[in-house]
């Protein structure tokens, strides 16, 4: 088994009533599988990757979780700014509990950060934060990981070092974006009207997103 | 057999969380001190420094006896900065956090108990120091160092209830934090620092002992100068002061929970 979601609702108070974001939702994703979500702008996106991470509980409905999930990737993995990138990799070590020696020599080796990792993450560019949070969420090695939108790794030494790494692990990949679904997952998923339906085909999952 | 599971599912998730407390408390301590090691004696600076000046104040205003004594004053303001401490950090503490919240294993509560870990620290290290000085001094040696103990265990689960609130109502009402501020000096004269009930006119006294916090200064003084003083408490009066305070700010942790945006 791995994370799965029964009948998943999820609303918000709002100066006139309930927002029902998500309205029933049912999905099972096993370890190892890498599944695309795909949905459009205010369709809930952001809402289903809190849940399916842990962060938000939702309203009604029961998540099982026999694995284990990574934060969602691309957001922030809640850096303090004044601390530097090693504190900050040694208190999600901790936190993970993963030895911590490693976990950073880890991240010094693979995040391409130079003397940065002991400077304050304020100094950093968006950029040097991004490669921080990934090289961290690989040092930790989940079972799957959760991944919001785009990630913006680019063609670089390290984009391409991460994708081989995200190219072996187990995924849910959340996002608006066809051409990543299509290049990263196994199996599909369109998210619409609060509601996700499954297609065991891709290119199904793609023609029914691009119809929206 | 599924008692087995439930036990090791039970000790998992205590040890998750105090592995969680104890991050949260390094990376308390590194936010608020620094990086340097010897950043972290700031933490005793400042109790030190007013309760030193609150108690050496009072000893110079005249007066006589233990009742304008240095380990009156300087001891019993320790128990008091535990209370204002945690309450009064309690405001911005989940603002502060918040970010952390992406990690599902740090709750709310964690939060809130790293940083009474840390007061706790502070307040009781301080004060072993103002009763070494004290002794030093040429005063006696507290008469049953447990009670004092026990007071200021009591006080920091008082004080903690009463953040569980604060900090529940805070995160609502942010404008709220600023009455905190100001409430927690404001209690001074009046929390039991200042008194012991026996002073009081017998009218007074039995108004002082609603306040829960006059029971744990007399409680610590009790164990602090034992015979001397004739003291009054009653333990399960504090008791419901720690209940109930918990119940309703866990409450309130929950909603504030469901209701933090994470954007």
């Amino acid at each position: 088994m791995g994370l799965q979601l029964i009948d998943v609702h999820k609303s918000y108070p709002m100066r006139d009533g309930r927002k029902r974001v998500l309205r029933g939702i049912d999905a099972t994703f096993r370890r190892g599988e890498r599944v695309g979500i795909l949905g459009r702008n205010g369709s809930g996106k952001s809402t289903l990757v809190r849940i399916l991470g842990g962060i938000e509980v939702p309203t009604r409905g029961t998540i099982r979780r026999s694995m284990s999930v990574s934060w969602p990737i691309g957001m922030a993995a809640g850096f303090h700014g004044a601390l530097s990138g090693a504190d900050n990799t040694r208190f999600i070590a901790r936190i993970y509990d993963r030895p911590v020696r490693e976990t950073v020599d880890f991240v010094e080796s693979f995040a391409e950060l130079g003397d940065y990792l002991r400077m304050p993450v304020n100094t950093y560019s968006a950029g040097m934060r991004s490669r921080l949070g990934l090289a961290i969420s690989l040092a930790i090695d989940f079972d799957c990981f959760l991944v919001d939108e785009a990630l913006a790794v680019g063609d670089t030494r390290f984009g391409r070092a991460f994708g081989a790494r995200l190219a072996r692990a187990g995924l849910i990949i959340v996002t608006h974006q066809p051409s990543l679904v299509r290049q990263l997952c196994t199996r599909a998923a369109v998210l619409a009207d609060g509601t996700l339906t499954f297609f065991d085909d891709i290119d199904e999952a793609l023609a029914t997103y691009n119809s929206l | 057999m599924s008692g087995a599971v439930t036990r090791t599912g039970l000790v998992d998730a205590a040890r998750m969380q105090l592995r969680v407390i104890g991050a949260l408390v390094i990376r308390e301590m590194h936010t608020r001190f620094g990086r340097q090691r010897l950043g972290y004696l700031w933490l005793f600076a400042e109790p030190l420094l007013l309760g030193g000046v609150i108690a050496l104040l009072h000893g110079a205003s005249g007066g006589e006896g233990i009742r304008s004594s240095f380990e009156f004053f300087s001891i019993g303001f320790m128990l008091f900065q535990l209370l204002r401490g945690i309450v009064s950090r309690a405001p911005n503490t989940i603002n502060a956090n918040q970010t952390l919240l992406y990690h599902r294993q740090v709750t709310l509560p964690d939060l809130f108990f790293a940083r009474h870990a840390i007061e706790l620290a502070a307040s009781a290290g301080v004060m072993a120091l103002f009763v070494v000085a004290g002794i030093a001094m040429g005063g006696a040696a507290p008469d049953q160092p447990v009670k004092m103990i026990l007071a200021l265990v009591l006080m920091l689960l008082l004080a903690q209830g009463i953040a569980f609130m604060v900090g529940s109502i805070t995160s609502e009402f942010e404008a709220a934090g600023y009455f905190v501020q100001i409430a927690t000096f404001g209690i001074m004269p009046i929390c039991g620092l200042m008194f012991m009930v026996e002073w009081l006119p017998p009218d007074w006294q039995e108004v002082a002992l609603w306040m829960p916090t006059v029971h744990l200064f007399e409680l610590m003084r009790d164990g602090q100068f034992g015979e001397q003083f004739r003291t009054f408490y009653d333990l399960s009066y504090i008791g419901w002061w720690i209940i109930g305070p918990h119940l309703l700010g866990l409450a309130g942790l929950r909603i504030a929970r469901a209701r933090v945006g994470l954007e």
